[in-house]
């Protein structure tokens, strides 16, 4: 039984891993062996490497990618919080109403909206911008990250606010400072589930960008893609680096975004 | 103040600053050209004189195809300092939805990429402007390929002033077809030998796109034209898609699907080049992006890059698919005009036109007949070590036809093209199982409905 139980978990690992080491090892191999299937390199190169940083615009897209994920990852946490205080800790009439009104946000498929947004953020002059990208990705990341946000202003007993408000703290002060410093993994959570909203991002980016300068990464690698043709060693080059920064912000993070999901679940 | 209202402050702070590094940010990678690129009017000075200011959209995305397209229209601006063109890279993927929102909100471009049948779409909006004059003027210096200019001629006026074609041909590993004995084939019988022949164990004689994709589109339409059933659609919009050559046609594409690898159903543009690069497919019909990746993709010399023209059906007729790519002028200001003039007597001169064609050398074929013998085309590195290759390509492209465009020009050709239904017509078969005459039946009453 236990043999049995290490052999599926060794094939999980593989089924999970395979894809990574493949576009890893492609990438890293010469263009005359990158289309040939071998499970081992016969030799390795950084030439795919030198030429995406070289002859794309893979750092301008990256740094436009990371300025972008870090504003939306930045507006989410200042809007959501507040946001969760209202509905989760505070009572006003239609509460309940609104905290299940933001998940039916998600009920409209993206591409239905890509016209319409795209005339909305024209009149805001907010095309081509950066900024504009920053407010469509805050608005796709804060519903749910609101919601996410309930089972950890729940964990906090509501006896410290009233404790706070007979020391005479204002509900600000008490959000500041009793609520905040207790909920941190929470706010590691949505911070990294916008992140990676951002990060991974392609519709409205493509849509709503116009100039190069301003393209981001899963844009710029799409257009390495080419329409008739296809540079498999800048593709998995590209790919390798665009996960790069994820994975890393993963590993010092991760583990809150785990919790985070699962706050709440047990009471 | 409160302390209660201390973090309002912060917040309100934070907020303010970061909207200001991020707008820094959002306007310090246009150097100015957003305003350009969000209104179509726009009339900016320069060092005191005025500047006649134009967006160009294209969407030949790869890098090597920006830079170069970047060089031509830089060129074009030191030359000329009272015009300043701004080419902005975007996607054919946003072309159907993005597009024509940004043109009706005013952010459209001033010149425009365009293929025949998106002109037909785009010209619904009512902003693409006739290019008669710049046509007359270009040819008379120039000579345009007849099959270029056509489907852009419709309701009395030139529509798009087209800048270079691509055209289909059969593709052969030349190391391959020698160690099996086999003569490149010209007939559809000896293309059909030739890919059984080569077909053994994880070796594939062709690799064929089969995937509802524009690939496929594009294939199979070859496969009608060497049918003899080219005309699917009229300038009236009359639907003449099913007949017996037509079903010949994906009967004779059903077939080599056997011969071809097993994930066919996948295929776009990129898979079949990859298998045959790898040597996994000897044969494959494409376009010329084959010349530029061949000897680093397959470790193989050129020599070993063969190609014929597509091989002709018993009763058919030699040709493939071949279309222009254009360029709209979506403007109607008179300083812009004029400048658009300019612009396009710049890129059409010999020694700038090779330069440009060859942003993808192989692929983008001149449509003028001096820029087919201009040294700046021939003499790129690529093109050069082709030279036979690109002869083939270019004499096919004299044979090439576009559905949609040979029997008058069809206004309603996008609502084919769009949700490819000649593709989805050989789906019917390789999905559902029905056989090629069924199939064709099937994809005659979709278009009609299409074009009703």
């Amino acid at each position: 039984m236990k043999a049995v139980r290490y052999l599926f978990g060794i094939l999980i690992i593989f089924l999970i891993v395979f894809p990574f080491y493949w576009v890893i090892v492609s990438s890293l191999k010469p263009a005359d062996q990158i289309l040939k299937p071998d499970l081992f390199p016969k030799a390795l190169t950084l030439q795919h490497y030198r030429e995406l940083l070289d002859q794309t615009s893979y750092l301008t897209n990256l740094s436009n990618s990371v300025l972008v994920a870090l504003g939306t990852m930045l507006c989410s946490v200042l809007i959501v919080i507040p946001a969760g205080y209202a509905i989760y800790r505070m009572k006003f009439a239609g509460r309940k109403f609104v905290s299940r009104l933001i998940l039916a946000t998600y009920i409209f498929p993206g591409t239905l909206l890509l016209v319409p947004v795209y005339q909305m953020m024209s009149d805001l002059h907010l095309v081509n911008s950066l900024w504009g990208l920053i407010v469509i990705n805050v608005t796709f990341a804060a519903p749910f990250s609101v919601w996410l946000m309930q089972g950890f202003f729940d964990s906090v007993p509501v006896a410290l606010d009233e404790a706070a408000a007979i020391d005479g703290a204002g509900r600000m002060r008490t959000l500041l400072q009793i609520i905040l410093p207790l909920i941190g993994p929470g706010i590691a959570t949505i911070s990294i589930y916008s992140f990676i909203t951002s990060w991974t991002e392609f519709a409205f980016s493509s849509v709503l960008i116009t100039s190069e300068e301003l393209r981001t990464l899963p844009i710029g690698l799409n257009a390495i893609m080419g329409q008739y043709t296809v540079r498999w060693g800048w593709t998995t080059a590209g790919a390798v680096l665009t996960l790069l920064p994820v994975v890393v912000f993963f590993a010092f993070v991760g583990r809150f975004f785990v919790r985070g999901l699962t706050a709440g679940a047990v009471k | 103040m409160k302390k209660g209202s201390k973090g309002w402050v912060t917040l309100v702070g934070m907020l303010a600053a970061m909207q200001v590094v991020l707008a820094a940010c959002s306007s310090g990678g246009n150097n100015g050209t957003n305003a350009a690129a969000e209104n179509g009017n726009t009339t900016g000075v320069n060092t005191g004189a005025a500047v006649t200011e134009l967006t160009l959209w294209h969407m030949e995305e790869p890098p090597n195809r920006v830079a170069r397209f970047k060089e031509i229209v830089d060129g074009f601006n030191a030359a000329n300092p009272d015009i300043k063109i701004t080419a902005q890279v975007q996607s054919w993927g946003d072309a159907y939805s993005k597009f024509p929102a940004a043109i009706q909100a005013g952010n459209g471009p001033d010149l425009l990429f365009t293929i025949p049948d998106y002109t037909t779409l785009i010209k619904e909006l009512g902003v693409v402007q006739p290019v008669d004059d710049i046509i007359e003027s270009l040819n008379a210096a120039h000579k345009f390929q007849a099959s270029s200019l056509a489907p852009y001629q419709y309701e009395d006026h030139t529509w798009a002033v087209p800048v270079f074609g691509m055209v289909q041909a059969l593709w052969y590993r030349g190391d391959l077809l020698s160690a099996a004995g086999i003569q490149p084939p010209t007939t559809w019988d000896e293309l059909k030998s030739a890919a059984e022949a080569l077909t053994s164990g994880n070796k594939y004689g062709i690799a064929l796109p089969a995937s509802k994709s524009m690939a496929t589109d594009q294939v199979l339409y070859s496969f009608l034209v060497t049918a003899g059933a080219k005309n699917i659609l009229s300038g009236d919009n009359t639907v003449t898609f099913d007949n017996e050559k037509t079903v010949e046609a994906y009967q004779m594409y059903s077939d080599l699907l056997k011969f071809s690898p097993p994930d066919s159903n996948t295929y776009q543009w990129g898979e079949p080049q990859a298998q045959f690069n790898a040597g996994t497919a000897a044969m494959a019909i494409e376009k010329g992006q084959y010349l530029s990746t061949f000897e680093a993709e397959s470790g193989r010399p050129a020599s070993d890059l063969g190609v014929v023209p597509m091989p002709v059906a018993d009763g058919g007729e030699a040709g493939s698919i071949y279309y222009s790519n254009g360029i709209m002028v979506l403007t109607d200001d008179a300083n812009k005009k004029a400048a658009i003039t300019k612009f396009f007597e710049y890129l059409f001169e010999p020694e700038t036109y090779g330069s440009f064609v060859n942003a993808e050398p192989g692929l983008f074929l001149p449509v003028t007949e001096d820029g087919g013998q201009a040294d700046s085309f021939w003499n790129d590195p690529v093109i050069s070590k082709y030279k036979s290759q690109v002869e083939v390509l270019i004499e096919a492209a004299s044979k090439g036809a576009l559905f949609g465009f040979t029997d008058g020009v069809s206004s309603k050709i996008g609502k084919v093209a769009g949700p490819n239904y000649i593709a989805q017509t050989l789906e019917q078969m390789t999905s559902k199982g029905l056989s090629a005459a069924d199939a064709v039946k099937w994809g005659q009453a979709q278009i009609e409905a299409a074009v009703k």
